[in-house]
Formats: C-alpha cells, structure tokens, sequence
C-alpha cells in the first residue's frame, strides 16, 4: 500500500476530497442514521477485546457478542437508573445555573473593559464597556428559557436514534466478520488480494482513530481535571471531561470547552479575575500539550495525512456540512483516502487489469462452449 | 445448551483443512476459528492467481483442482511445479509482505481456500496459542523445503 501512496496523482486526490464532500453532504441528509452507526462502530471497537476474549476462553462469536452487549445495556440502564432521581432534581438548578454562569462571564467581561477604559482614554470616549455590555444584554436575554429547553427536547427527540446504536454494534460484533466475506465475494480474483488488504486497512485506520480518540479523551479530562483541581474548582473532573469531549469537533468544540470552563470559573470566583486568566492559559498549555504529545500519541498515528490536507479538509467540511463537517472530516476523508488509492493502484495497473479481462474471457469462454 | 458454546462438529471443508500439515495441530474448536477466517476462491484453468513480483498478502491452500507454480512466468520451461489438493502455496505472504517469486496459475478449474495475512496477524493478538500452532508448522514446513533445496545443491548433504 505503501506503494500505492506513491502512485496516487493529481487526479485520485481530487476525487478523494470530491467523493468527501459528497459524503458529507449525503451523511448530513441522513443524520438520524449516520448518528447513530457512527456511535455503534465507536462501541463495536471499544467492546470488541471483550467478544474476542469470550470466543477463545470457547463461546461462539454470537453467544459473545450477546453477552458483551446485554452486559453493556445493563450498565447502562444501572446508570441511568442511579443518575435519573438526581438529573430530575437538579435539571431546574441546571436552567438556574446556565444563568448564572452567563452572568459570571458578563460581569467578568464588563469588569475588565471598564479596567481597559480606565486604562486608555479612547476606549473610555467610545464608550465600550456600556456599548458591549448592553449588546451582550440583548443576546443573552433570556437565554437559559430560549435554548436550554430547546436542547434538552432535541436530547429527547434524539433518543430512539441513539437506542438503535447498541443494536447496530451487536449485529457488527456477531456479523461483522461474514459481512466482509460477504462483500469479498462480490471483488473479481484478480482484485482480491488488494481488496482484501483494502478492507483491513479501513479496518484498522478506523479501529486505530476511534480507540485513540476515547485515549485522548481520557488523556484531555485527566490533565483539564488535575489542572482544574489545582486551581481550586469546582467539579474538576467533570468539567475537564465536558471539555475533553467537547473537543471532538476541531477547533470550535477546544474553544466552546475553554469558554465554558472560562464562564464556571468568573462566576466562582467573581472578585478574583486572575482566575480566569489562569484557567485561559491552562486550556492553552492543554492545547499545546494535546497537538505537540497526546495527538501524535493517538489519533496522530492513524491518519497517515499532511497536516495542510488535514486544516484543509476540516475547514471544507465545516462548510460543506456545518458541526457534523467539522467532526467526520477527517476519520471520512481518511477512509475515502485508502479506498481511493487502493482504486486508484488497481485502475492504472494495467497487469492487473489484463489479469481481470483475461478472467472475464475464461468465464465467458466456459458459459458459452456448448452454445 | 441455548447455542452458547460453537458445535464441534466438522464440515466437510474443516476435514480437509484437518489433513493440511498446517493446521495439523489445531484442535476441532480452533480450527473452526481458522475456518471462519478463510475465502473460498474459485479459479478456471488457466486463470492467473497471482504473478510474480506482486506484493504477497496471502497464503493459499488448494481445496480441489491442480495449480502450477512458474518461476519464470510461464509453463513448459522445465521448472514448472504442478500442486495439488491439500497442499498449500504462497506461504511467505503470511510472514511479511515481500513480493512473490513465482507465478501461480490455475491448472485446471480449481477452488483454494485464501488466508489473509491481516487475519493471521489478528490471530496473533486475539488467539495466540492458535497461531503458534500455525507458525510452527509453517515454521517446518520452509525448514525442510530450505534442506531440500540445500540437499539438490549439495548433492545429498544435510543441512
């Protein structure tokens, strides 16, 4: 494959980014689908070890993957059970507290534009903090009572889709392995081999991006966690995993995580602006931390793509498909990639090739002789 | 009971593959492991299975039928080597992905079981008593074809 990579031109790349986009905007039309195969394949990997493990201490692989995903259910449904009485008694404080850490983060932001104005007299003339403060005003009015509710019904709205995920990994989990027979069947002899590493190679780039994503997760809220701690926060570990996992969707989900941390943080500690400026710069060493050592270390390895196509193709698919773009970009665009090399690789081989017509004449010769 | 554990009973397909000196050592559970990572490929005579100088990711074994293994890429040369059921070529493409040096070509209308390297690798992390079955046996296998070559060359000395 790796010589495949050389081979690829101009022409391959541009169908690779083409058929990218095209995917996005197809997946963007069937979301309530896309949602939840998408959060099916991330559980199928995570639960896979488990289901391999089972089948060699001698279960079969649909005993294994039964059990494995009844166990999974059962967790969760404890979980939900456990966290029910708690998340309908708080989800009043929730509306309050969403409120409350807007107006932390107001007050923060007019407390240091008066300091700004007191600094330079320009400001002062052009009246920022008053202008700022009553345009602020005028969005957040009533924010918890516009957008939480909205939210939290849309949460609800999404719930059936999201009920089909455990579903979906069970049946890749028992039939994943007959499926990609399936499907080699269909690829003539002469493409087999390279099908056949094609199909591992999907395997393992998505394997290998999905396990190292939930790694960066962990590696994200354990370090925001700790950091957090130090500073004296509140809920570390919970905010440093919102944060971690808010950080999925590039670039926009790191800021999102570090405004609201930003936002708990000027409402905690209202006469203590430094705070702030603390938590500012521990989401940035985070950053550095994440795209210098944890990246490389996870997801880095398994996008084998320059950094340039990467920005690139984040940025279309932002674009393209909005949030959604933002998020599938890359694990799409990596997939896309080694199918299209590989298709690129078998289409200009022409031994290949004449190796495939040299098949279909020996077929056509066989089914036509008594004719 | 309830389906829980596989059935150990062979198929016809296991039986053969139990004859293989390959998977010789496998017990019937782990070789239906084996067997369900296997492709079943058909090939009509003369149909080429793979050339020499492509990038090796499969080992093959012949389930029916007759292949030919050419070095220099074509037949009547004197240096054809004619296989048949229960043997197995291509054997290298299971230990790293050098190119093949020889071509193989259908003999007659032939069915061959493909063992894809990714899978034995897979079978390394995840069954790792089964694959030291196979990697020994194979491990055998180009340790005497290795004495029989060195046999020719020498003229009947021992390795």
């Amino acid at each position: 494959m790796i010589e495949t990579e050389r081979d690829s031109g101009p022409v391959v790349w541009v169908s690779i980014i083409a058929v990218t986009c095209l995917l996005l905007l197809a997946f963007q039309k069937i979301l309530f689908l896309v949602v939840p195969f998408l959060l099916a394949l991330i559980l199928y990997y995570i639960l896979y070890p488990t289901v391999q493990r089972l089948v060699l201490a001698g279960m079969s692989r649909a005993a294994a993957a039964s059990v494995v995903t009844l166990a999974f259910l059962a967790l969760l449904v404890a979980c939900g059970y456990l966290m029910l009485p708690w998340i309908t008694l708080h989800l009043m404080d929730w509306q309050m507290a969403v409120e409350n850490y807007v107006q932390g983060g107001m007050s923060l932001l007019g407390r240091s534009l008066t300091e700004l104005e007191d600094r330079y007299g320009m400001l002062q003339r052009a009246h920022l903090a008053a202008t700022v403060g009553q345009r602020l005003n005028e969005f957040t009015g009533g924010l918890a009572e516009q957008h939480v509710a909205p939210i939290l019904i849309g949460l609800a709205g999404w719930t059936p889709s999201l009920l089909l995920a455990p579903f979906l990994s069970f049946f890749i989990l028992k039939d994943g392995q007959y499926f990609q027979s399936f499907l080699a069947r269909a690829v003539p002899n002469a493409f087999f081999e390279k099908t056949l590493y094609l199909m591992s190679e999907v395997d393992q780039a998505a394997r290998a991006y999905f396990l190292g994503l939930m790694k960066l997760t962990i590696l994200d809220t354990l370090t925001l966690g700790i950091g957090l701690w130090l500073l004296g926060m509140t809920a570390p570990m919970g905010l440093g995993l919102l944060a971690a996992v808010l950080a999925w969707v590039p670039f926009v989900g790191s800021i999102l995580g570090g405004v609201v941390v930003v936002l708990v943080a000027a409402t905690d500690f209202p006469n203590q602006p430094a705070m702030a400026a603390w938590v500012v710069a521990l989401f940035i060493f985070v950053r550095l931390l994440d795209d210098f050592v944890y990246m490389p270390l996870t997801i880095g390895k398994s996008l084998h793509m320059h950094p340039l196509i990467a920005v690139l193709m984040i940025f279309i698919g932002g674009a393209v498909a909005g949030i959604l773009g933002l998020m599938l970009a890359l694990p799409l665009l990596g997939v896309v990639m080694v199918v299209g090399k590989t298709v690129g690789a078998i289409v200009t081989d022409s031994r290949l090739m004449a190796r495939y017509w040299h098949g279909r004449a020996l077929r056509s010769a066989q089914a036509s002789a008594d004719l | 009971m309830f389906g829980l554990f596989p059935s150990k009973k062979e198929t016809p397909r296991t039986e053969r593959l139990r004859a293989l000196s390959l998977f010789v050592n496998l017990t019937p559970r782990e070789l239906k492991i084996v067997d369900g990572l296997l492709h079943e490929r058909q090939f009509l005579k003369d149909e080429v299975i793979f050339d020499k100088g492509d990038e090796g990711q499969a080992i093959y074994i012949i389930i029916d039928g007759c292949v030919w293994i050419l070095p220099q890429g074509k037949a009547g040369d004197g240096q054809t080597i004619e296989l048949g059921p229960g043997t197995f070529f291509g054997d290298l493409a299971l230990l790293d992905n050098s190119v093949r040096s020889a071509q193989a070509r259908a003999a007659t209308t032939t069915t061959l079981a493909v063992f894809f390297r990714a899978d034995f690798m897979g079978l390394l992390e995840t069954h790792g008593l089964i694959a030291s079955k196979i990697s020994l046996q194979l491990a055998r296998h180009i340790g005497r074809r290795l004495r029989e070559s060195h046999n020719v060359a020498t003229g009947g000395q021992h390795l």
